[in-house]
């Protein structure tokens, strides 16, 4: 019992380890790796934006419009809206569009096939783009004027598969929830995807404001059907096939983030049982994979059993405490004092508050950091959502079954008025 | 074959600091001087909570740009607050165990570290807010 206490806090200390070399690097390491691109290249190759939508009748007029403001090319560029069967006004709103501009085409799928999940979706997307590059769009998000080319210009480097924006919250000030999704946003992106860019190890694909090349992801067969995480599946699927993702900090692009509990549930529920799949999946032949350096080993090895942390919080603590009742020693204490630290740190959609801190400070919004407490509440509900996910995902193994069912986030929309303000500026 | 067409005129750098190694130093030095003071005069859990507040603190706020008076007045301040914590966490757990009896020993040591997280937090979070300025 004490070797797995042990065990367990050495798991835990590596992620706060790992949190503040990313920290660190994020701070002051400079991009020097080898094939390191400047992103003042423009590189305008034929590009696709895959738009998926179920019932987005809220928020699919904002980003249609935003796509006739890309500063890319038209005649380079191609907008397609996978309409899932939506029983609302997105498809009408979607066919109004390409009705008005060529650059934008509708493509409405059957009842029978919607409803089970995006990689489905922009699967059918996938078959209908022409573009060399394809990018994806969730219809809650609204993307910088240049987005394109400044993602575009890391597809230079021919050994780059995918690349990856960042995303930052659009409704911030709306509710408690959104705001600390911001504080989420801010550590996961503008420290921990950036530090694992500069530092040469596995930046993740998000599965939205993000692109790949079309051969790859056309040799690699497309999206898998059955993974939740239908992003976290494709990074390490890029990965193992030999290529790499960027991320690209510069290339913002806005979305609306989860309004209150019951929806940060069922969106992060369905990323823990989608990450859990993909690490069952992907361990193995990430161990194996002779494409890999050890430190992107170390790191895909860690990024893929990051939602498996909170479990192991709960056995850890409740293993400390019995040993610290059964035989008490000075370094039983000192560990399960020091283990919320631990745990502060690796959970709370697992960027820790020192990493939300200074992410904000790059940022130069310091004044959020007075918030940083509260990820307390969303530490405790993590670790709840990742426990339910895990055991689920144990009973639906035991039972054989291998499609899950997909919860749908649902966007009221109230991101419009920041929109407008946003327009009204200027920006 | 890839073809670079043209140059952005606009160009976006992450911004970047210098470590700051000497403020490190001199926070290390000064958080190790606190350590024996406390020694003794606290319970262990409250001494871990202020040892791995001032690790946190020195190691990644001392590093940023900043005046280092800020830094070790901020320092000081977490190490005083951490003791004063301490005292309000011992005078609740003395008088709630006499009213509740033994029982509430075991919420105290199974929540007592949980609670100690939430002030370092708190107080690490202020320390970073009063370095920077809100971007305009």
């Amino acid at each position: 019992m004490e070797l797995i206490f042990f065990f367990l806090i050495a798991f835990m200390v590596s992620y706060l380890i790992r949190h503040y070399v990313f920290t660190f690097a994020a701070l002051y390491h400079r991009c020097k790796q080898p094939g390191y691109i400047p992103n003042s290249i423009i590189y305008q190759p034929k590009v696709s934006v895959l738009i998926p939508a179920r019932n987005e009748e809220n928020v699919i007029r904002r980003i249609l419009q935003r796509m006739t403001e890309l500063t890319y090319p038209r005649q380079k560029l191609e907008v397609i809206v996978i309409d899932d069967a939506s029983t609302d006004r997105t498809g009408e709103i979607a066919e109004e569009f390409a009705e008005k501009y060529d650059s934008i085409k509708v493509i409405h799928r059957n009842v029978e096939k919607s409803g089970r999940g995006k990689s489905g979706v922009l699967n059918d997307g996938l078959r209908h783009a022409k573009g060399d590059i394809i990018y994806c769009f969730d219809a809650d998000y609204y993307p910088q004027r240049d987005i394109l080319e400044k993602l575009t210009a890391y597809f230079t480097d021919p050994k780059v598969g995918a690349v990856q924006g960042r995303v930052t919250v659009l409704n911030e000030p709306n509710t408690l929830v959104t705001r600390l999704v911001t504080l989420e946003r801010i550590g996961g992106y503008r420290v921990d995807q950036q530090a694992r860019n500069s530092l040469g190890l596995i930046p993740q694909f998000g599965g939205t404001q993000g692109g790949f090349r079309r051969q790859l992801i056309e040799s690699l067969g497309g999206f898998n059907p059955k993974m939740l995480a239908e992003d976290t599946d494709m990074t390490f699927r890029v990965y193992l096939a030999g290529y790499k993702v960027r991320y690209a900090n510069e290339a913002e692009c806005y979305e609306e983030a989860v309004e209150n509990w019951n929806s940060y549930w069922r969106q992060r529920y369905r990323w823990a049982k989608g990450h859990m799949q993909c690490a069952f999946k992907h361990l193995w032949p990430l161990i194996k994979c002779k494409n890999l350096r050890l430190r992107e080993k170390v790191d895909g090895f860690l990024l893929l059993n990051i939602y498996f942390v909170p479990v192991l919080i709960w056995l850890a603590w409740i293993i400390g405490i019995i040993l610290c009742f059964s035989s008490p020693s000075p370094w039983f204490t000192f560990l399960l004092a020091s283990m919320p630290l631990y745990a502060y740190s690796a959970v709370g959609n697992f960027a820790p508050f020192f990493e939300i801190g200074i992410g904000a400070y790059l940022d130069r919004r310091t004044r959020v950091c007075w918030l940083i407490p509260l990820l307390f509440v969303t530490f405790l509900y993590s670790t709840l959502i990742c426990t339910k996910a895990f055991i689920d995902l144990c009973i639906s193994k035991i039972k054989g079954e291998e499609q899950h069912a997909w919860l749908k986030t649902f966007h009221y929309g109230r991101g419009n008025d920041y929109i407008r303000n946003l327009n009204d500026n200027g920006q | 074959m890839v073809s670079l067409l043209a140059r952005n005129k606009q160009s976006f750098g992450p911004r970047r600091e210098r470590p700051q190694y000497l403020h490190v130093a001199i926070g290390t030095v000064i958080a190790l001087f606190v350590y024996p003071l406390l020694y003794g005069a606290l319970e262990d859990s409250a001494l871990i909570s202020i040892i791995l507040f001032n690790f946190l603190y020195v190691f990644t706020i001392f590093p940023l740009d900043g005046p280092l008076w800020r830094k070790v007045c901020l320092l000081l301040f977490g190490n005083m607050i951490g003791w004063a914590w301490n005292f309000i966490e011992l005078s609740f757990a003395i008088i709630a165990t006499y009213y509740f009896g033994d029982a509430f020993n075991i919420v105290h040591f199974i929540g007592g570290p949980i609670v100690n997280s939430i002030w370092i937090v708190a107080i690490w979070s202020l320390g970073l807010s009063t370095l920077s300025s809100e971007k305009p």
